[in-house]
């Protein structure tokens, strides 16, 4: 059961370098075939200088960093009856190939509430603040994760 | 082709996307892009074992990519500012998804366009609801 005692806390932060090759792995399983995140004159030409990130790329450091397993199992939630409540993404500059992000997690609410069909649940909010090579903030990802009681 | 601030009104739908039938291919490909390899989308016995009686579900990290998709089909990604999904129900194999969204606001002050989106499958069911912020670029400049 989440632990109130641990909203607040902030854990070590993840580094993931961004690579070329990752961006276009996420839009190829989704099956966007806009040009602009897998061919670099196509980008150059929109603007851009190189090819982006798509909108749900920091999907990929939070889960093959751990992150959210991190934090859940140390805010001692019950992993087995968790659900993927919602998801936020503040983009705050552009994420290109060979961008080196650090993220910061933190865990920042734990609330009670109750199902309609009567159940305890909690809301668990964490958020990771990433941050650039350059030092610019990035982008922030905002996780709700529901644990059923 | 871009789309101007001038151009869009509150109440106006953006391009609509339909995605699928969603294939189980499709979930093995997904788990090893984004790294979420919760076998609750890619193992029908540990599936069921669950108690999901069909088999795996979809990835909610999926829905939201084609969202995504979208709306940068219709909004470059740079102008993209903000963009949040609530999960409201299961996807599985099979369905096809469509996303559609409408204008529910538009700020003078910064240029800025507010939608919200949502996928449904074939039946209607809502599978995530959204809201995403854009800022547009101005017509003369």
């Amino acid at each position: 059961m989440a632990d109130k005692t641990k909203v607040g806390k902030e854990y070590p932060p993840v580094v993931w370098e961004v690579e070329r090759g990752k961006i276009r792995e996420l839009v190829r399983a989704i099956g966007d075939p806009n040009p602009v995140y897998t061919d670099r004159d196509a980008a150059v030409a929109e603007g851009y200088k190189d090819v982006p990130a798509s909108p749900t790329f920091l999907t990929i450091p939070a889960m093959w960093c751990n992150v959210l397993a991190t934090v859940l199992l140390d805010a001692s939630v019950n992993v087995a009856m968790v659900l993927h409540g919602e998801e936020e993404y503040e983009y705050l500059t552009e994420i290109y190939p060979g961008d080196i992000l650090t993220g910061v997690p933190k865990l920042v609410s734990v609330e009670e509430k109750e199902s309609k069909s009567g159940r305890m649940m909690h809301m668990v909010t964490i958020e990771i603040d990433y941050t650039n090579q350059h030092g610019e903030k990035a982008a922030r990802a905002r996780t709700l994760i529901v644990e059923r009681m | 082709m871009a789309v101007y601030f001038e151009d869009v009104n509150i109440g106006q739908e953006m391009p609509k996307l339909v995605k699928g039938p969603i294939q189980k291919l499709q979930h093995v490909i997904y788990a090893g892009a984004s790294g979420d390899f919760n076998p609750l989308h890619t193992d029908d016995d540990f599936a069921r074992m669950v108690g999901m009686k069909d088999g795996v579900i979809t990835h909610g990290m999926f829905i939201m990519g084609i969202i995504g998709q979208a709306i940068t089909d219709w909004v470059p990604k740079k102008d993209l500012k903000k963009f949040g999904v609530r999960f409201m129900g299961m996807t599985k194999p099979g369905n096809t998804i469509t996303v559609t969204g409408n204008v529910v606001d538009k700020i003078e002050d910064g240029n800025i366009i507010v939608c919200e989106v949502q996928a449904a499958d074939e039946s209607g069911d809502i599978k995530a609801t959204g809201r995403f912020t854009a800022k547009f670029p101005n017509r003369d400049k």
